[in-house]
């Protein structure tokens, strides 16, 4: 029998007979063996390394506190805005633990932002960690849920006309739109029946999604390993005698130990905000969202809080003009160019056949639907980054100018829309917003080409320290 | 600011008459002034509760002021005989709505709505107009149904419009003005047939009130530090487990690196 | 080797230190989460005190208060109520509300009568048992639980029984009296329940 067999726990001192007794009936010491002391990972991980851990404690961090903040709300149209207060002046503490949940949410964005970024820079997304991705980027869409539907809950301005207007965004659906947008809110406008399952979603079915991807997420790294800032994979020169990766470490301690020092000083900048600034002037906690909801009456600037604001500018960028003279003709010689560079006649016609539907729908659907299909793509298209890069090298390091480039472009475009998004619209602004929005996507979709066909340098057999 | 009225100043033509944000002053508050936060305390008491709420607020929160459970009982109690109760007013939103044509909104949190400097500026911009239904105007709050509760002690204002023929000459008698000013941009077929485009609007007072300029402005000031305390009470204590809090991970943080630096001796 | 364990000395003790300043950090942050499941001011609010207007109340009446949501009786009692007291001394479980005295029968209470004046009796008007509000029973004269009834309280849920100073009778499901809270005369005509200490 396995259990039998299995050698007794040493080095936990006086609990080496309860760990035993453990792991004879539970997999402890394998789990601890294969994810922490011996889970190697490269060593040279640098900072953009440590927002993965960071968003973990965030992730503990936020269903802490949503825990206790759950304790004393009231999910109800009438009483929601006042339970907050309540919590802020009369609860013991509850000032605090409501500004941990409010920060958090932002810091939340904030790490996975950086957290992506650093994927996008080393290629971590690249063969065989193509799920790892997809699984990171399902928790993405969980968590832009998680803050949409969580947003709802002080019931102010922004967050009833935040979500009067996101669901209405369903509305402009063609067809189907009306009747789904009624079913999501359950009611003819965002009301206390919307509230209260927005409450349900927030506080229970999106945590439990985001715990099992979560945990699925790093499941398939531990299958792969981790990647590192060269791109090499470290199993590929191993050590003859023990088979362990030569520029590996054991996770467990210099992992632990690095990633506690990361928390700390994470700790260090979240508490700043939490004491000393939790509204960042209203960034986090936006003024208008002090004043109680009020179905008749409008702010005049409506805007989502930072973190979805890049999508939103491009979501107003979409104009009928836009879509004439931007979307069309690019859709025209886009596809002119796939049928040109592609070689089997089966999706040459395919291209052609689909081109040819969407100038159609690009012709006489509203410019409101598309962009709601736009806004919707720059999201989704995040998922296509393991096929869309086909350059011969994975990190950036090794990568040529075009891709450099490309990249620092998508950046300077992703914090310009950003920005835009927070502001009220005028001509400048969307003329702004629709070359943000040009260059967003066309980082996208050149890529096969541009990735290509870059000037790459070799990448080192072993790991280097930069 | 000016880059801003200079740029709406020049899309005026692509506009109507531009109306620029009323320049805000800077509420001179100070949140560890107990004697100002009591004396606005008393402010808000005698002459907000009658018709605004603040029913997220509890008397008994005022204790934190400094204030004595019996001095709140014999001066602050208007509404209620419980110390531990809401300050709640008795209008009903239905009944206001009637009265007042719209509810006064409730002032628990506004501070953290509108900002101090907005409440200093508003408190401060009350003017009499023939034209609006209780007989006063607001530069900052364009057409506010509230009347001017005030008008005993800050006296009686008018608005007093002057034509320019460019910006700096109406921003300089602008910024001389002690309360609050505006200047709305006329489009150049607006302007007439001298061509003054930039119209100041200021406040000048007509009949003296109880208090001085000086001293009205002082209660401003103490009832809007006030309001800004009202907002979120708990900031003080906030900023002071701060500062524990960052000694504390300070310490933390020297250990958890001698720690990652020992251990990392290791790695080559 | 020597620098082998020179090595391993600094790097324990750092482990040490570091883990104690964790952990004790890591304890103090529990403690704001556990003090937030304390009552808040609300709680603490809605718990205060409460007044009673004693001055319409006639002898042999009986009204009902509200503290921290239990009814709080205040009868005032005749004095054959007062004479009945004495003949139930022998059938209570506990005549001189010896058991739990801390909780049940402050100071001022213990006395013949559970009171601080004779003719107002003031207890919280819930069974020590398992909680029911027991029925008023204040006359004397035979019932159907009890031939020799001298006037009291009657528990239907359970049948416990209490006379007029709120004393448990012997035998029956309650095991002690009824609770006498914390309270004070601000004047003849008002009670103030949930404090000892006059308010200034």
């Amino acid at each position: 029998m396995a259990a039998a067999e299995k050698q007794a726990v040493t080095g936990a001192g006086p609990f080496n007979g309860l760990l035993t007794w453990i792991d004879q009936r539970f997999p402890l010491m394998e789990t601890w063996r294969s994810h922490l002391s011996e889970y190697y990972a490269p060593k040279n991980f640098n900072f953009w390394y440590y927002f993965g851990s960071l968003a973990l404690v965030v992730l503990v961090i936020q269903i802490v506190t949503g825990i206790f903040l759950t304790m004393n709300y009231k999910p109800d149209a009438a009483q929601a805005f006042a339970s907050v207060e309540y919590i802020m002046r009369e609860v013991p503490w509850g000032w605090w633990i409501r500004y941990m949940h409010s920060t958090g949410a932002s810091f939340f964005f904030i790490c996975v932002y950086l957290h992506m970024f650093r994927a996008m820079l080393y290629g971590s997304y690249r063969k065989p960690r193509e799920l790892l991705w997809i699984f990171g980027m399902l928790i993405f869409l969980c968590l832009m849920a998680e803050a949409f539907f969580g947003y709802l809950l002080p019931w102010g301005q922004m967050s009833y006309w935040g979500a009067q207007v996101i669901v209405n965004l369903f509305d402009a659906i063609p067809v189907i739109g009306p009747d789904l947008a009624i079913w999501i809110r359950g009611d003819f406008v965002v009301s206390d029946a919307t509230l209260n399952r927005f409450f349900a979603y927030h506080v229970i079915a999106v945590p439990l999604a985001l715990l099992a991807l979560v945990a699925a997420h790093l499941l398939a790294l531990h299958e792969v390993g981790s990647s590192n800032p060269d791109g090499i994979e470290i199993k590929n020169v191993k050590d003859s005698k023990t088979g362990r990766p030569l520029d590996g470490i054991p996770f467990h301690p210099y992992y632990t130990v690095k990633d506690s020092f990361g928390v700390v000083v994470f700790l260090i900048v979240f508490s700043i905000v939490v004491f000393f600034t939790p509204e960042v002037g209203g960034y986090f906690l936006e003024h208008n969202n002090f004043i109680p909801a009020d179905p008749l009456k409008t702010p005049m600037h409506i805007a989502p809080v930072w973190y979805f604001t890049p999508y939103y500018s491009i979501l107003r960028a979409t104009t009928d003009e836009f879509v004439l003279w931007v979307l069309a003709p690019g859709v025209v010689v886009f596809a002119l160019f796939l049928i040109w560079s592609l070689k089997k006649s089966a999706t040459r016609i395919a291209v052609g056949v689909i081109a040819i539907a969407l100038l159609a729908g690009l012709l006489n659907l509203d410019a409101k639907v598309w962009g709601v299909v736009l806004m919707g793509t720059s999201v989704m298209i995040f998922f296509f980054l393991p096929w869309l890069d086909r350059s011969p090298v994975r990190s950036i390091r090794y990568k040529g100018p075009i891709t450099k480039t490309a990249l620092t472009l998508f950046v300077i475009a992703f914090f310009v829309l950003g920005y835009l998004g927070t502001e009220s619209v005028t001509g400048g602004r969307t003329l702004a917003a629709q070359i943000g929005t040009a260059v967003y996507f066309l980082f996208f979709l050149l890529m096969p080409w541009y990735s290509k066909m870059d000037k790459c340098r070799p990448e080192p057999e072993r790991v280097t320290w930069k | 600011m000016k880059a801003l009225v200079v740029l709406l100043a020049l899309a005026a033509p692509l506009a109507l008459a531009a109306e620029e944000p009323v320049r805000l002053d800077s509420a001179p508050i100070d949140p560890r002034d107990v004697a100002s936060l009591q004396s606005g305390a008393r402010s808000f008491v005698n002459y907000c509760l009658n018709c605004h709420s603040a029913g997220m607020m509890r008397y008994h929160k005022l204790l934190d002021l400094g204030l004595t459970e019996q001095q709140v009982k014999e001066n602050l109690l208007f509404t209620t005989d419980k110390v531990g109760e809401l300050m709640n007013v008795a209008m009903t939103r239905k009944d206001a709505k009637e009265w007042l044509g719209t509810a006064p909104p409730d002032l628990s949190v506004i501070a953290r709505a509108r900002g101090a400097d907005w409440l200093y500026t508003y408190m401060r911009s009350f003017y009499r107009d023939p034209e609006s239904a209780t007989g006063w105007n607001n530069m900052v709050f364009e057409s506010v149904a509230m009347p001017h509760v005030l008008w005993t002690l800050s006296g009686q204002q008018v608005q007093v419009e002057r034509k320019f023929g460019n910006m700096e000459q109406a921003e300089a008698i602008g910024r001389q003005q002690k309360n609050a000013w505006k200047i709305d941009v006329l489009t150049p077929d607006q302007a007439g047939k001298d061509g003054e485009r930039f119209i100041l609007k200021t406040i000048r007072t007509e009949t003296a009130g109880s208090l001085s300029q000086v001293d009205y402005d002082i209660l401003v000031r103490d009832l809007v530090n006030f309001m800004t305390w009202m907002s979120e009470p708990n900031q003080v204590t906030r900023k002071q487990v701060g500062y524990v809090v960052m000694l504390v991970l300070l310490v933390l943080l020297v250990l958890t690196y001698l720690l990652y630096k020992e251990f990392w001796k290791d790695v080559h | 080797m020597s620098d082998q364990s020179r090595v391993n000395h600094s790097r324990r003790s750092l482990v040490i230190a570091s883990a104690c300043a964790g952990g004790a950090a890591a304890v103090a942050t529990t403690v704001p989460f556990a003090a937030s499941m304390l009552p808040s001011e609300r709680a603490e609010a809605l718990g205060a005190p409460v007044e009673a207007e004693i001055g319409p109340l006639n002898p042999g009446e009986k009204m009902t208060v509200e503290w921290r949501g239990q009814p709080v009786w205040i009868l005032h009692r005749t004095k054959e109520m007062l004479e009945e007291i004495k003949q139930t001394d022998g059938k209570v479980a506990d005549p001189k509300s010896e058991r739990k005295k801390d909780d049940l029968t402050p100071e001022y209470a213990r006395n013949e009568y559970r009171s601080i004046k004779p003719e107002y009796l003031v207890v919280v008007g819930i069974c020590t048992h398992l909680g029911c509000s027991p029925q008023d029973r204040l006359k004397a004269g035979p019932e159907a639980f009890e031939s020799q009834w001298t006037g009291g309280f009657y528990c239907p849920c359970h049948g416990s029984l209490f006379d007029l100073a709120g004393r448990v009778y012997k035998n029956k499901p309650a095991p002690d009296n009824l609770k006498v809270p914390p309270h004070t005369y601000l004047s003849d005509t008002r009670i103030l329940i949930g404090e000892d200490k006059k308010r200034a």
